[in-house]
């Protein structure tokens, strides 16, 4: 088996080198995970990719019955259409809700002390019912028929 | 949905704990169910029971071909009325799963002596496949975490708008069951994945195979499990089990998914299939690798690792590009493509772009579809990344994965659906879990945590104890303090939960809601509401096709844009030219631009393509916003990209850039055949006072070219409210005769030159006197 190995070495010279893997590539940390999905998440729930194909303008414009024009921050009655700022908003209020879930969770672990502890409840139970109920304003303006009849 | 609450109630009331909890977990499901069932039943008890929109028209009709005339019969099925003059392929182009899992419950229906028509199979099959759904993602979900979170993971998929947009009853399409096969086979997938043994993963393998003859979306499983086994190649979990399960489910799948005839050798020909080989050939070098490496030492290996690892990922890439590059592989298909560079559509392929749930998704409906779940995702995949395992990865990247392609496409909601429910279900659970669990007493809370330090991985299991350990000791040395704040805590944490209870009901009343307004109308028959809520049923269309069935010859061809191809098809019976099948560019481009060219033009294209009659969709007089104007510009973007010289997209906008039908709008629109066809005589109909007559309500302006007749095609049928109407073509005119002199010519009996029958036209007159050659010449210069 030695023989083997040894026969391209008496052609070739071993040149001398050191390889080292650099020190920047290591598996990345669960929660370095996280944050990149979580923040890609709230990219594609805000419509990027619809932002980036489509081009709509940030914030749309309507003229009223005086003549002037004013913003209007929410394409109304379109389920298909939005402008890039309210994509935005809403999907800061899902991730926002899904991080006062995460928060909720961290209110259990004992080693907090108890006012840590009921700030964060607090905090976290905070988020989640202003995301829903904000959520829920949004899709009120969006679809004013919303929830009704 | 109360299950993790009820629990500990039964724990403490019962002897025998384990009979309730199945019990209760039977009824919860049969509960999931029934309102899943149920919550589907909208359209059939508003309407009737009915097909839907386009697709299933055209599986209904070839399910209704399969009973009729056999199974082989149908895989063998030419169907020559549709693609006129083409033809196609039916038993070839089309995934049979869905026609025979109906057709096998009508045999075993009728096998029973139970007689019931085909057509309410097909009604009620995707509302009875949702309940299996429900389970299969229970199954799932306690494979991943626990009972609990599972039965909270089913009720959700049982009434999620994502999930209902496609199997309402008459929805009768592919994704109603294919939902069901994914979810299957992904349990499958984990339980082989946990066991490593070749019996689960042959069963995956079969899950994979029923997925594969159901939905093209089975790209999406031969996908993500290889990612899967990836990712845990890279993340150092590699076991023998993992070697079992991929091996196993990749080469039964292979050979199973190869049977369907529309998929045929694509598995090893194409592109999208690459990855699942590459990881094969991947796994099987690693495998090799640590065979070698009993008999190395840890230095010699470690070298000799890497380099053979690299190598054997290297030599793969090298061979599928290698392939790819001299033909043997085919390269991604041009749906496929899109998913990558988004705006790959929008150039190249516009009828893929047409289609609208192939847009790109707003928010709106991310929340439209999920509702509450939207939030408690991101904290779902908290929970598992902070418990990581190999099962766990899979969900992750599911999760991961899924989310893109639906920010994508607004069609692969659906994909999307089910590990929200998944995610959000475990989250919810976990949360419940905390702020429910004071009731206990210390002792029990200690036992399980013990339990759960059992059933933890192995990886986590050299970590875990030591926290445990300090926060135990900290517990206990708080215990006294800690008596006071659970008194506050319980009213906390009972408010919190209430909070969530409260959360959820608003879930399910949203869910129903959507349901009821946004994914229950059949689309064929229309439905208004009048001011005191009285209701008026719109039944154009099929007033429309059946008077297509009853009063044209039976061979006549139907020229249509090709969204109402399969409904002419199934309720009309007649042959048409193009249909929602759309795989012949061309074909789709020489229709659009018959429709988009004037009237003579047009003419020419329809004698050559024989058509006999031309339907339009007309919405201008209910303000019906789907018609075919509204789609009129890709029928011109269509016909633009194969034939450039004739159609220019530019000449239909106004000088500005806009699309208009009043005065203001271009004149190549204002004359086209769509235009003509859509409007003729509606200048004469005045439909309230305020407007004047021409008053097109869908787009709110009054039509720009109102008095004009119809050379070529005669109108044939309009139905009551104006919305679908029919042309036909009229039979070539006789010649036109020639108009004769005054002057009656007198017939020379002289047989001149001229006057000879079978003269020569360009014979050289011979003049005396003159050179023949000169005249020629001369007559050439001319």
């Amino acid at each position: 088996m030695e023989a083997i190995y040894s026969i391209p070495f008496k052609v070739l010279e071993c040149p001398n080198l050191k390889l080292k893997k650099p020190s920047w590539v290591k598996t990345p940390s669960a929660m370095f995970v996280y944050a990149a999905v979580l923040l890609s998440y709230f990219l594609v729930t805000g419509g990027i990719i619809y932002d980036v194909i489509v081009e709509p303008p940030s914030i749309g414009s309507t003229t009223d019955e005086r003549g002037n024009s004013r913003p209007v921050a929410f394409m109304p009655y379109r389920v298909n259409g939005q402008y890039i700022m309210e994509g935005l908003a809403s999907s800061f209020l899902f991730t926002m809700g899904g991080l006062g879930f995460v928060i909720l969770d961290q209110t259990n672990s004992p080693l907090t002390p108890k006012l840590n502890r009921i700030l964060l409840l607090v905090v976290g139970f905070v988020c989640i019912l202003i995301s829903f109920f904000m959520c829920r304003v949004f899709m009120r303006m969006k679809l004013p028929g919303y929830l009704m009849g | 949905m109360a299950d993790a609450g009820v629990k500990p109630e039964v724990k403490n009331l019962l002897t025998n704990p384990s009979g309730w909890t199945s019990l209760l977990t039977f009824f919860i499901l049969s509960l999931a169910c029934l309102a899943g069932f149920s919550s589907r039943l909208f359209a059939v008890i508003r309407f009737e029971s009915i097909i839907h929109e386009f697709d299933p028209w055209f599986n209904y009709r070839a399910t209704h071909y399969m009973v009729t005339h056999g199974f082989y019969n149908f895989l063998n099925w030419f169907d020559d009325t549709a693609w006129y003059p083409l033809g196609r392929i039916v038993g070839g182009t089309v995934y049979p799963g869905l026609m025979v899992t109906s057709g096998t419950i009508h045999w075993l229906l009728n096998l029973l002596n139970i007689p019931i028509h085909i057509r309410d199979i097909c009604v009620f099959l995707a509302p009875m496949f949702s309940g299996l759904t429900a389970i299969a993602t229970y199954l799932l979900t306690k494979e991943l975490w626990s009972a609990g979170a599972g039965l909270f993971a089913a009720c959700f998929i049982a009434i999620v708008p994502g999930y209902i947009s496609r199997s309402v009853a008459g929805s009768y399409d592919n994704e109603g069951i294919a939902i069901f096969a994914l979810m299957f086979t992904y349990y499958l997938w984990i339980k082989s994945v946990k066991t490593g043994t070749v019996y689960w993963s042959m069963l995956s393998s079969l899950a994979y195979f029923y997925m594969v003859s159901a939905w093209g979306g089975y790209v999406f499983i031969i996908n993500l499990v290889p990612l899967h086994v990836f990712v845990l190649i890279l993340m150092g979990r590699f076991s023998r089990r993992i070697y079992v399960a991929y091996t196993t489910f990749y080469i039964v799948g292979l050979v199973l998914s190869m049977q369907i005839p529309f998929v045929g050798f694509q598995p090893i020909r194409t592109s999208e299939h690459m990855a699942a080989a590459g990881v094969f050939a991947l796994l099987q070098a690693y495998a090799a690798l640590q065979y070698i490496q009993t008999y190395m030492t840890k230095t010699q290996f470690r070298n000799f690792f890497l380099l053979a690892l690299a190598g054997a990922a290297g030599l793969v890439f090298l061979a599928v590009i290698g392939l790819t590059w001299l033909g043997y592989i085919a390269p991604w298909s041009g749906r496929f493509y899109s998913l990558w560079d988004t705006g790959y559509a929008k150039i190249h392929i516009p009828i893929i772009a047409s289609v609208s749930e192939h847009q790109p998704t707003t928010w709106v409906s991310f929340f439209f579809d999920l509702h509450v779940l939207i939030a408690v995702f991101p904290a779902g995949v908290w929970f598992v990344i902070k418990e990581i395992n190999d099962e766990r990865v899979f969900i992750i990247l599911y999760a991961v994965s899924a989310s893109y392609f639906a920010g994508v496409m607004v069609r692969l909601m659906l994909t999307l659906t089910p590990v929200v429910c998944v995610l959000a279900s475990i989250a919810l659970s976990k949360t419940f879990e905390i702020y429910l669990k004071d009731e206990q007493t210390k002792e029990e809370k200690e036992k399980e945590e013990e339990e759960q330090k059992e059933e933890k991985n192995d990886k986590l299991y050299d970590k875990a104890p030591k926290a445990k350990k300090k926060g135990e000791e900290r517990t206990i040395e708080k215990s006294k303090k800690k008596e006071k704040e659970e008194a506050v805590g319980l009213n906390v944490k009972s408010i919190v939960i209430i909070a969530f209870l409260m959360m959820l009901m608003l879930f399910a009343v949203h869910c129903t809601w959507v349901t009821s307004n946004a994914y229950s109308s059949p689309s064929i028959v229309l439905a208004t509401y009048g001011q005191d809520g009285t209701r008026n049923i719109l039944d154009d269309f099929r007033e429309a096709y059946y008077w297509l069935r009853q009063n044209t010859h039976e061979k006549s061809r139907v020229m249509s844009w090709w969204d109402y191809g399969y409904q002419i098809a199934g309720m009309g019976n007649r042959t048409t030219l193009v249909d929602n099948n759309t795989w012949n560019n061309s074909h789709i481009a020489l229709v659009g631009k018959a429709m988009s060219s004037n009237e003579s033009a047009a003419y020419e294209i329809m004698r050559t393509l024989d058509v006999d009659y031309v339907l339009v969709i007309f919405g201008g007089v209910i303000g019906y916003s789907g018609d075919d104007i509204n789609k009129f510009l890709w029928m011109v973007r269509i016909a633009e990209g194969e034939h450039p010289k004739d159609i220019r997209e530019s000449d239909y906008f106004t000088p500005q850039g806009e699309f208009r039908v009043d005065a203001g709008g271009s004149k190549t629109l204002l004359n086209c055949l769509m235009y003509k066809l859509c409007y003729y005589r509606f200048g004469q109909l005045q439909l309230d006072f305020r407007t004047p007559p021409g008053f097109d309500r869908t787009r709110n302006v009054e039509i720009g070219n109102k008095n004009f007749d119809l050379r070529y095609v005669e109108e044939a049928y309009t139905t009551e409210h104006w919305l679908v109407r029919i042309y036909k073509v009229k039979d070539m005119e006789n010649r036109e005769e020639k108009k004769l002199s005054k002057k009656i010519k007198r017939k020379a009996s002289r047989k001149t030159s001229r006057n000879k029958r079978g003269s020569i036209k360009n014979k050289p007159k011979i003049v005396k006197g003159k050179k023949p050659a000169k005249t020629t010449n001369k007559k050439k210069k001319n």
